[in-house]
């Protein structure tokens, strides 16, 4: 039953650090467009470089 | 999208997320308070009673941040309404909020009484929810030309809505005295129940998410032409109307029952994420139907 008043304060600290991280990850853009990451592989430069073959 | 419109969306998902976040963590922490009054040995009892006043505090630290940043708009608009003399949408929710939260610090500090923040953050939650959702709605008819009955619309749910915000609030009062008076046990409970029922989120959802389906059909349409657009205006408004006066329907059904004491501040609240979404599902039944309709005439199309 102790440990209780231990892990209690230490998952306050966690989600404090799960907010924390989820606000930086809203204002960096990452939730702006979520088909972008998956659409950028369709859009890269398909053509073979000279040298490469 | 503009700049401006996509700052607005990540402040309203930020304050919506932390807000959904705060909420898990402090039902967790609320639900030794409710086997509080169960039949157990001396010793577990004293040792559960030690647990409450610690998870009590870190309720309170954790909706700090819930009522001074999630729910930093609805101070703003009801600071606003009030400044300018008349209620707003936003007064009875800031009322609720205050109705809530200020008696369980009270409790929390004096180590007496019953808390409600779990009440409260999911009622800063859900509200958040339903704003989130009126806010996209709002950015997808925005700039589109306005018909006239679109105004007649949105000013007449408006107007409905101020009333029904008017009468809630002084049958909360009334009934908030009436409770004190006879059992004051129960009042801050009742009281926070109507307030929270008198939210009317899913009233000013209504009519903006029918248009913003409408707009949504319309895209798809394209070129499509202005062909069959008589009868999507035509159910834009009968699902505007429904939305409007179902959701009125609901509150007037919910708040003798919460004036009775039946419906407890977190069933309030639930209740009223259920009619929040329940107008967004009717306002999405218009894409859908409309989609099968466009489907089924060019599948029609195709063989000619």
């Amino acid at each position: 039953m102790d440990a209780l008043f231990l892990l209690l304060p230490i998952s306050l600290l966690f989600v404090l650090g799960i907010g924390v991280a989820f606000w930086w990850a809203i204002f960096a853009g990452q939730f702006d467009d979520t088909r972008d990451a998956a659409a950028a592989i369709l859009d890269d430069d398909d053509q073979t470089h000279p040298g490469a073959t | 999208m503009t700049d401006a419109m996509r700052r607005t969306r990540r402040h309203m998902l930020a304050r919506t997320g932390l807000a959904w976040l705060v909420m898990m963590q402090v039902m967790m922490l609320a639900f030794p308070g409710y086997l509080r009054h169960g039949a157990r040995a001396p010793e577990a009892q004293q040792s559960l009673e030690q647990a409450i006043v610690l998870m009590n505090w870190l309720s309170l630290i954790l909706c700090v941040p819930l009522i001074l940043y999630c729910a930093w708009p609805v101070w703003r608009g009801a600071w606003r309404a009030l400044s300018q003399r008349c209620i707003g949408m936003d007064v009875p929710v800031a009322l609720g909020i205050l109705a809530a939260f200020v008696p369980s610090v009270v409790a929390t500090w004096r180590d007496a009484g019953e808390v409600y923040f779990d009440s409260v953050s999911m009622f800063v939650a859900f509200l958040l929810t339903a704003r989130f959702l009126e806010t996209c709605a709002r950015q997808a008819v925005n700039g589109q030309p306005h018909e006239s009955w679109d105004a007649v619309l949105l000013h007449s749910a408006d107007r409905l809505a101020f009333w029904f915000v008017c009468v809630q609030i002084l049958l909360a009062i009334m009934v908030g005295l009436y409770w004190w008076a006879v059992q004051p046990g129960q009042a801050v409970a009742v009281t926070v129940a109507l307030l929270v029922m008198s939210c009317p989120c899913a009233m000013s959802m209504s009519v903006p998410s029918a248009l913003a389906a409408r707009h949504a059909v319309r895209l798809r349409a394209g070129a499509a032409g202005p062909g069959g657009s008589a009868s999507l205006d035509k159910a834009t408004r009968r699902i505007a109307r429904q939305n409007l006066y179902g959701s009125l329907a609901w509150h007037l059904l919910m708040a003798p029952l919460a004036a009775i004491g039946w419906v407890q501040p977190w069933v309030a609240a639930l209740t009223m994420l259920f009619s929040s979404l329940a107008v967004a599902a009717n306002a999405w039944r218009l894409t859908r139907r409309a989609g099968d309709g466009v489907a089924s005439g060019r599948g029609a199309a195709q063989p000619a």
